[in-house]
């Protein structure tokens, strides 16, 4: 202990107060206690450096769980809505009854001329797709879900390519393929010719990452798939179909709709939609997913709640004190609100870097999670709830605090 | 007593009974005191001779159950619990027994605390904060945390974070307890010399009597009762 005060006794027991204290008549305003207590709360956190890294922990891990599984399952997503996604057409006629992008009972010409007879259409193609069978150079086989799309539009036609382009497959008998299959494929390069269902073809081009459910996509001149595919002229798997400038597309699909009763229409986004919809419902994936990131939210609200409450009970004695000198329960809720806040933004931080990092690292045509610029904004809102609400288990402990307890 | 300024504590018949029914228990049995302004009064007592109830009370952080009770001519009784902190940051400063400081806080921050909640600015409020921790001896440890100083430095920025801003009336709760006998006296001698400098009413509670002597009176307490000072054989 360093030296004490020196204290005069004789003019301790003769004092000779300047005044008497009188009560104290101002007041700090909300801005000034939010400013006190934040700074209370954050210096708190970080004096406590390992429930500091124990919290941060918990709110990074449901970042990343979370982003990880949804977008996993936005990636699983899209390998059944690439198709509708990127096929540049307003509105699809698709067989009866379909609910994803799957090939269905063959439409005909006649639904075709109507299409391109409706009011609002600028333009209808056909497309066929179905699967064919790629020899391999060693005896095998290997599926692919062979694309025919109609020159000189190229609705429906290949996108993301590495090698080639639309005109490549004007070449005779010349199939684009997806690179990544390239091996497994038998170790394919622009120029090789292959026998895909009994037909010579060549190989013109290479796209990056089709790979839907299915077979991965190859691509074909109309002319060419219907030949491989020993597909009739007049048979089609879907009519694709453009509107012109200006009119309106939900309508259009309407007019196809009704001069189509034996179709399902639907606008791009409907298709979509209905995409996503029948993934959520009818198969697991959705709750499988839905689950897991559920999961990784309760283990993020679960650690923060219990990190908090035990911060609190760890330093009741201070919040005690913090209450007997004049601290008000809003005071302290001010307290541990910014602490939540800090958690959710510091872990937001932590884990959305994370994500990013493994999602770039991690990139390749099978399956790469999708992290879309929203996540950031949602997984902040949403630890921010998660954390908040996990505040709350702390709160109501220091709202029964007795300030007496400082006298205990 | 100075009979032209209004009593710092005016308490008249107050009880308090924890409890109910068959469970009750009165801890004040009818507690009539007075503190003037200015006056440095020791309240001394056997454990449960209800100083800690008087104490919580007259710390505004415990209602009574009857009687009267005011701080500076202002009435405790029959106030709302939401009320009380109000009053506390008007008239009290409080050292406990322990030294209960912020831990993650430095000593100056600490004092600063109850400054900003009456409303200081942080800069007011730490100019402050190092004016009383000069007067308490501690001028080079105005940026220490509480586990960086001893037992007696702590005690010491309690009674610095008691006192800065003036509040009218220190509270304290035993604060010899946790310190050597030397230390205790220093700090309890650094209370006296300041208060009076400063002009604070001081309610001490301890069971030290070898501090009893720096009283200007000893009010003594037993089962619930102001009772006159025992015989000193």
């Amino acid at each position: 202990m360093s030296a004490a005060p020196v204290v005069d006794l004789e003019s301790r027991r003769a004092p000779k107060p300047r005044a008497l204290a009188q009560p104290i008549l101002t007041r700090a305003g909300l801005v000034g206690r939010l400013r006190t207590m934040a700074g209370i709360g954050v210096r708190m956190m970080f004096h406590d450096w390992l429930k500091l890294a124990g919290t941060l922990f918990g709110v990074v891990f449901a970042v990343l769980l979370g982003n990880f599984q949804m977008g996993t399952f936005l990636a699983l997503l899209g390998k059944n809505r690439m198709f509708v996604e990127n096929a540049q057409v307003d509105v699809w006629v698709t067989p009866p009854g379909t609910r994803q992008f799957q090939t269905g009972n063959p439409l005909n010409d006649t639904h075709l001329n109507r299409a391109r007879a409706t009011k609002g259409v600028a333009w209808a193609e056909p497309l066929v797709l179905r699967t064919a069978q790629l020899a391999l150079p060693n005896g095998g086989s290997e599926p692919v879900s062979l694309v025919g799309t109609r020159a000189p539009r190229f609705a429906g036609g290949p996108w993301n390519l590495l090698k080639g382009d639309d005109a490549s497959l004007l070449t005779p008998n010349g199939v684009i393929f997806e690179d990544a299959e390239r091996e497994k494929f038998g170790g394919l390069n622009l120029g090789s010719v292959r026998e895909l269902s009994g037909h010579k073809v060549q190989v013109v081009g290479f796209t990056w990452g089709l790979l839907p459910f299915a077979p991965a996509y190859a691509f074909a001149e109309q002319e060419t798939a219907r030949a491989i595919l020993k597909e009739p002229a007049d048979k089609h798997t879907f009519i694709m179909v453009g509107v012109e400038p200006g009119a309106d597309k939900a309508e259009v699909r309407a007019r196809l709709q009704e001069a189509m009763g034996d179709t399902k229409v639907m606008t791009r986004d409907e298709y979509l939609s209905e995409i996503l919809k029948y993934i959520l419902t009818e198969t697991q994936i959705g709750f499988s997913f839905g689950t897991s990131t559920f999961m990784g939210l309760l283990v993020g609200l679960i650690t923060v709640a219990l990190s908090m409450f035990s911060s609190v009970i760890d330093n009741m004695r201070q919040f005690g004190t913090l209450k007997a000198i004049g601290s008000k329960t809003v005071d302290l809720a001010l307290l541990l609100f910014t602490q939540a806040i800090v958690y959710a933004l510091v872990g937001s931080l932590i884990g959305l870097g994370a994500v990013a990092g493994m999602v770039q690292g991690m990139r390749n045509p099978q399956l790469t999670p999708v992290l879309m610029p929203e996540a950031f904004g949602i997984t902040v809102v949403l630890m921010l709830g998660v954390c908040l609400s996990a505040s709350l288990l702390a709160l109501f402990r220091l709202y029964r605090l007795e300030p007496a307890m400082v006298f205990r | 007593m100075n009979d032209n300024l209004t009593p710092a504590i005016d308490i008249r018949g107050l009880t308090k009974t924890y409890g109910t029914g068959a469970l009750a228990f009165q801890a004040l049995k009818g507690v009539d005191l007075r503190v003037d302004q200015g006056e440095f009064m020791m309240l001394v007592g056997p454990s449960g001779s209800g100083k800690t109830t008087l104490l919580s009370i007259l710390g505004c952080v415990l209602t009574p159950t009857d009687g009267e009770a005011r701080l500076y001519g202002e009435a405790l009784h029959g106030k709302k619990e939401s009320d009380l902190p109000r009053l506390r940051l008007e008239y009290i400063g409080f050292i406990f027994q322990g030294h209960n400081l912020m831990s993650a806080l430095s000593a100056e921050e600490n004092i600063a605390v109850p400054l900003e909640l009456r409303g200081y600015s942080h800069r007011a409020a730490l100019t402050e904060a190092r004016e009383v921790l000069t007067a308490v001896g501690l001028k080079d440890k105005f940026k220490k945390r509480p586990d960086e100083l001893s037992g007696g430095q702590r005690q010491r920025v309690a009674v610095a974070r008691a006192v800065a801003g003036r509040p009218p009336l220190i509270l304290a709760d035993e604060p010899t307890a946790s310190l050597d006998a030397e230390s205790g006296m220093q700090v309890t001698q650094l209370l006296k010399s300041l208060c009076a400098e400063r002009g604070h009413t001081v309610v001490c509670v301890t069971h030290d009597n070898r501090i009893f002597h720096l009283a200007d009176r000893t009010v003594h307490i037993e089962d619930g009762r102001i009772v006159p000072a025992p015989a000193v054989h």
